[in-house]
């Protein structure tokens, strides 16, 4: 036994050692020195496959590999960029989009309606399962490709969709299609814009709507870049420039979207000149940004829009006053300054000030803070006396509805406790029961820069972001004549009458706009945001 | 001895499936909405909903999930997560990187718990001791979420001695001070269990027998009182070694590693059950392997102690 | 094996220490623990802390629960001596109101840990065989489980039980449930080298019993390094309960706890160091205290220092 002893050790010294070679393997490829390449960190994206992609950093990576139909200037008014016409009749109905000749995708292949055509049926149809797919909704024919389950969540399979194509595509000819819609919608050409709008070359396909297995981990798109090897998954994603590139070429030869787990991490590496690019400066960081970077740390505006929804189902919360009197009992600017160091400005309108169409302070004196206003407002109706507003933790939210918690605590003398969930499904589950939950932590990303973008989603009867149940016919009714409208700009006026119904009602407290706060390194210059919280890649360079 | 190892890896079998068995029971039970955990707060279309729950089995019942996952398992397949990756290749990414931040992170560890708590076993109330004592009381005050974004600030960027992020590809230099901050976490335990068993020794009537013996100091404390006082820190340590290489959460976020701990924090935030049981079968099949060495070295340690 | 026990029936048996100073052991004990400064220290620290804890007004009249913005960060001023946090609250209005629920949870989660810890450490190390491996491949089990999934579905399960309406109970009974396997295995290991020390083989072989062997002979001689696992337990639990509010399962409503209150100020611990130091040196100290106490009391009743 004792005679084991020594043989026993060695063993376990063999077992630690074997351990330890198998793990070193790891090999370290240093690619940052090709010249004029820079790197722009980013999160892990969910996914690479236009249609599949709902997240900006996914979206940011297909910025540099796809060209769009449309892009937006910086008052959001989209202008032609892969599309060489884009036209429509007189009920918007029937839109007609004639591609600019020439362009290739970056494997060869030519860019012709079918790759714009085939790429949309793959994404509207359901059991395909792409999460960008509700853009697809309105064009004809998108409810025949939906599966539904005949039991809802029971054991029964869905029966296959009736269709597998939108009947409402039409190619004309190989550069021309035309796309139907099931009502007319004058901001189809902004929708356009988006992601999951991208065409797909013939060689994503392995058979007629089946996309190939790996097509997402190295896509093959119609721009700038192409990727260089697959994507890195937790790592890195490299893109190339491509030769002869027809349309707008970038200064810059090369990206590296270095992924990274946290925005701390990120903060770091961009003070150490490690990545050049951060989109987004965490708000921990923000107190000594300014002095690490200096004028490197810039501003632009987002869409971003954060709000608290009233369960309107529930009596406490019917009466407007009391909703009104709890509005008027938050300072908005002292959140903003003090908790989000003003990265964030204060809302006092229900859509966000990037869409076009939008007016300061539709919201009136309901968002001025007025703590004397507010106490009579709120004893006068007979608010509840101890209030709660529950938000998901695991967004960062406890800080601010903490500190609206304690306003309204001092304002109107009444308790106030901010809930946590853990999750934000676990808290629209709470909703959908219809579970006291007070008042619900909410906010919103414009997919397309569009009034009705706010307004149809977040305040409509069927919105699909109405978790509060908001209901006016009067309301609806003004947003459907918007969508329908000739042009924007009636539109707009249609969707501007809608909104003061809404500053009236209050059936949510606007809080906040977001903004883009990013920060660069010394090596690159002319660094821009866009709307969608990208960076764009035709305009960055390397400094001199 | 043989026998008794061969006993052990029968039992490996049993616990690594009991422990998966436990693990999917806990996800299917966190699970509330894995669905609309994907998509975060987007709103989500029912005909998406019902191509989703189908692709990934989630209607049917825990029995018939867990089956799906063993059958897979014993054809070599762990499955896909629900972002659509392969476990197998996502292992293979995360593994090689936490292996070894982990392994320095117990070297570092274990060398200073040993050495300053065998100092501060054997003098007692001395200023070493004290100082020791104060240090534990740092770090054990001092939460990990401070601790390495200071370490990250002071060492990574304002001294600039060290990179401030690793990465997945990093090398040993980078992992340094990633590993000695997750050392940070265990280090505390070790020391202290290390000087009570220390002091506990040398208190021991073979101590004082060596002495009357006149066996140089060194021989009493570097043969008997060290090889006696081992058993327990050797333990602490095996448990350590997994539970660093789960736990390195915070360390991993901060100096942007995306190994084991990132992937199950991910896995768990989202929901996402495949995912957590194919890196807990793995972690279970590391504690398990680290507690039969730390068994086997009892023996080592303390001849008296055997296995049949 | 078999020469050891040879060598060990020829070497004479040393008197159990325990049974000859069994009458005057715990009179003996007290007589040195008055003496000792530590003992003393560590004490006036316990009960200052406990004070606070049951009866907080005693030491602030300031509500905790008084922020306002426009205070943020601000540094000490009249009673608020620690200054104001990130919300505007009096630091040290916190920080004394946070010792209810710290203490609270760490020590009954603490407790309830070293309970099942030696239970199973001790069972499985000093009966060996078929409920060694039993128990030992359970707590390897429980060893795998990620500490955040196990919290997520405990604390999920345990909050919907009635009668939990500050989510004190939960928070303990899921630190304490998730805690306990490191102090068993550490158990484990210490009785089974106590059981094969010379003295117990001796006492066996004049007729003790399984149960005297255990709490005489074996227990007293593997507690140390227990202990010592248990204090340390004691601050990462006090620290981790906020883990558990930043998963959504922790405590409920607006409770303040030292832990909450550090991990809520580590966010800015480069513009205001504060509210991260204080209640800080206040889990540090309670920790700091036990660990004394465990030492003094540990000291006292170790006959082989006489």
């Amino acid at each position: 036994m004792r005679g084991n002893g020594p043989w026993k050790m060695a063993a376990g010294a063999a077992a630690i050692a074997l351990l330890a070679a198998g793990c070193s393997s790891g090999s370290s490829n240093d690619d940052q020195t090709v010249p004029n390449t820079i790197s722009i960190g980013i999160a892990e994206p969910e996914s690479l496959v236009p249609t599949n992609t709902t997240e900006s950093n996914g979206s940011q990576v297909l910025s540099s590999l796809f060209y769009p139909l449309v892009n937006f200037d910086e008052k959001s008014t989209p202008y032609l960029v892969a599309a060489e016409s884009i036209t429509h009749d007189k009920a918007n109905k029937v839109w007609t989009i004639k591609l600019r000749p020439g362009f290739t995708f970056s494997n060869g292949e030519p860019v012709t309606s079918d790759n714009y055509i085939n790429a949309w049926n793959y994404g509207a149809y359901g059991p395909n399962g792409q999460l960008a797919s509700f853009y697809f909704s309105k064009i004809e024919g998108y409810a025949a490709m939906q599966a539904v389950d005949p039991d809802g969540t029971g054991p029964k399979k869905a029966e296959p969709p009736k269709a597998t194509k939108l009947t409402g595509l039409k190619k004309i000819n190989d550069t021309t299609f035309q796309v139907t819609l099931t009502s007319g919608f004058a901001g189809w050409e902004s929708l356009m814009g988006y992601d999951c709008f991208y065409p797909l070359p013939k060689a994503a396909f392995a058979s007629e709507g089946v996309l190939t297995k790996d097509f997402g981990e190295a896509p093959i798109g119609n721009g700038p870049f192409k990727m260089k090897g697959k994507w890195q998954h937790d790592s890195q994603i490299q893109v190339e420039k491509v030769a002869d590139f027809k349309g707008t070429v970038p200064k810059v030869d090369g990206i590296t979207w270095k992924i990274y787990q946290d925005q701390g991490a990120e903060y770091a590496d961009l003070v150490a000149g490690n990545v050049d690019v951060q989109t987004k400066i965490p708000i921990e960081s923000l107190a000594s940004a300014s002095g690490d970077l200096g004028d490197r740390l810039q501003k632009s505006p987002s869409s971003s829009f954060s709000f608290v929804g009233f369960p309107i189902y529930e009596k406490e919360f019917a009466n407007r006053d009391v909703r009104r009197a709890l509005s008027m009992a938050i300072n908005r600017e002292d959140m903003t300054d003090q908790i989000f160091l003003g990265s964030e400005t204060p809302a006092k309108s229900f859509v966000s000030p990037v869409v076009e169409g939008y007016k300061p302070n539709t919201c009136g004196e309901n968002c001025e803070y007025n703590p004397i206003k507010a106490k009579q407002l709120y004893t006068a109706a007979g608010g509840p006396k101890d209030i709660k507003i529950s938000y998901n933790v695991d967004g960062g939210h406890k800080a601010w509805v903490d500190a609206m918690c304690n306003q309204i605590k001092g304002s109107l003398g009444i308790n106030c406790t901010g809930v946590g969930e853990p999750k934000f499904a676990d808290l629209l589950k709470k909703v959908e029961k219809k579970e006291s939950v007070g008042l619900i932590r909410l906010g919103w990303v414009m997919d397309y820069p569009l009034m009705e973008d706010y307004l149809g989603p977040l305040y409509t009867t069927d919105g699909s972001s109405n978790y509060y149940g908001y209901s006016n016919p009067a309301f609806d009714d003004l947003v459907r004549q918007g969508d329908d409208a000739p042009t924007t700009a009636q539109a707009e006026k249609l969707w501007g009458q809608a909104e003061t119904i809404l500053a009236q009602d209050m059936p949510v407290i606007p809080l906040r706009f977001g903004q883009n706060v990013f920060g660069h390194s010394e090596k690159v210059t002319n660094v821009n945001m866009d709307l969608f919280q990208k960076v764009d890649i035709y305009k960055i360079e390397l400094a001199e | 001895m043989f026998r008794f190892i061969v006993r052990r890896l029968l039992q490996m079998v049993l616990t690594f499936f009991g422990a998966t068995f436990l693990v999917y029971a806990l996800m299917f039970a966190a699970q509330s909405d894995p669905i609309q955990a994907l998509v975060g707060e987007r709103p989500i279309t029912d005909s998406q909903r019902a191509a989703l729950t189908e692709r990934y089995h989630l209607n049917d019942s825990f029995l018939q999930q867990y089956w799906y996952y063993v059958k897979g398992l014993l054809t070599g397949d762990l499955g896909t997560s629900l972002t659509g990756r392969r476990i197998s290749d996502m292992l293979a990414d995360a593994w090689p990187v936490t292996l070894r931040l982990s392994l320095m992170a117990i070297i570092f560890a274990a060398t200073i718990a040993i050495v300053a708590g065998v100092v501060s076993g054997i003098r007692r109330g001395s200023i070493f001791d004290n100082a020791t004592l104060f240090v534990t009381l740092i770090v054990l005050a001092m939460p990990i979420v401070v601790l390495a974004p200071l370490a990250q600030l002071i060492f990574g960027i304002k001294l600039g001695w060290f990179p401030p992020t690793a990465g997945r590809d990093a090398t040993l230099y980078q992992l340094l001070l990633p590993a000695a901050v997750l050392a940070s976490l265990v280090v505390a335990t070790e020391l202290r269990v290390t000087r009570a068993s220390v002091a506990e020794n040398m208190r021991a009537d073979y101590v004082r027998t060596a002495r009357a013996k006149a066996l140089t100091r060194s021989r009493v404390i570097g043969v008997h009182v060290l090889r006696n006082s081992l058993i327990p820190v050797v333990t602490l340590i095996g448990v350590d070694i997994g539970g660093l290489m789960s736990g390195a959460i915070v360390t991993e976020k901060v100096f942007n590693i995306p190994g084991v701990g990132f992937n199950l924090f991910r896995g768990i935030r989202t929901e996402d059950g495949p995912l957590v049981v194919g890196f807990v079968s793995f972690l279970v099949i590391v504690f398990l392997v680290v507690n039969l060495l730390v068994d086997l070295l009892y023996a080592v340690l303390d001849p008296r102690i055997r296995y049949e | 094996m078999s020469d050891m026990n040879a060598l060990a029936a020829e070497t004479p048996a040393p008197p159990s220490p325990a049974g000859r100073k069994s009458r005057s052991l715990a009179a003996d004990a007290w007589h040195d623990l008055r003496r000792s400064k530590i003992f003393w220290a560590a004490l006036v620290i316990i009960v200052v802390v406990l004070l606070m804890a049951i009866w907080p007004s005693l030491f602030t009249s300031a509500d905790p629960h008084d922020c306002v913005l426009s205070r943020r960060h601000r540094g000490a001023s009249g009673g608020a001596i620690f200054g104001y946090d990130y919300q505007g609250c009096d630091v040290y209005a916190k920080t004394v109101y946070g010792a209810r629920y710290s203490i609270l949870v760490g020590v009954c989660s603490v407790l309830l840990a070293g309970v099942i810890g030696l239970t199973v450490g001790l069972a499985a190390g000093y009966f060996g065989g078929w409920l060694d491996a039993l128990l030992s491949r359970f707590v390897d089990v429980m060893l795998g489980v990620p500490f955040l999934l196990g919290a997520i579905v405990l604390g999920k399960r345990l909050a919907a039980e009635p009668g939990n309406s500050n989510g004190v109970l939960a928070v303990t009974l899921t630190l304490g449930i998730l805690g306990w396997t490191t102090g068993a295995r550490v158990m484990r290991s210490s009785v089974i080298e106590a059981k094969n020390q010379d003295y117990v083989a001796a006492a066996r072989m004049v007729g003790a019993g399984p149960a005297r062997l255990i709490f005489r002979h074996v227990l007293p001689n593997a507690m140390a390094p227990f202990t010592v696992v248990l204090t340390i337990l004691l601050g990462i639990n006090i620290a981790s309960e906020a883990t558990l509010s930043f998963l959504g399962v922790g405590l409920k409503g607006d409770a303040v706890s030292w832990g909450i209150s550090i991990s809520e100020a580590t966010g800015y611990v480069r513009v205001a160091p504060g509210p991260l130091i204080w209640p800080s040196v206040f889990l540090a100290a309670t920790v700091l205290a036990f660990i004394m106490l465990g030492d003094a009391v540990r000291d006292a009743f170790d006959p082989k220092l006489r």
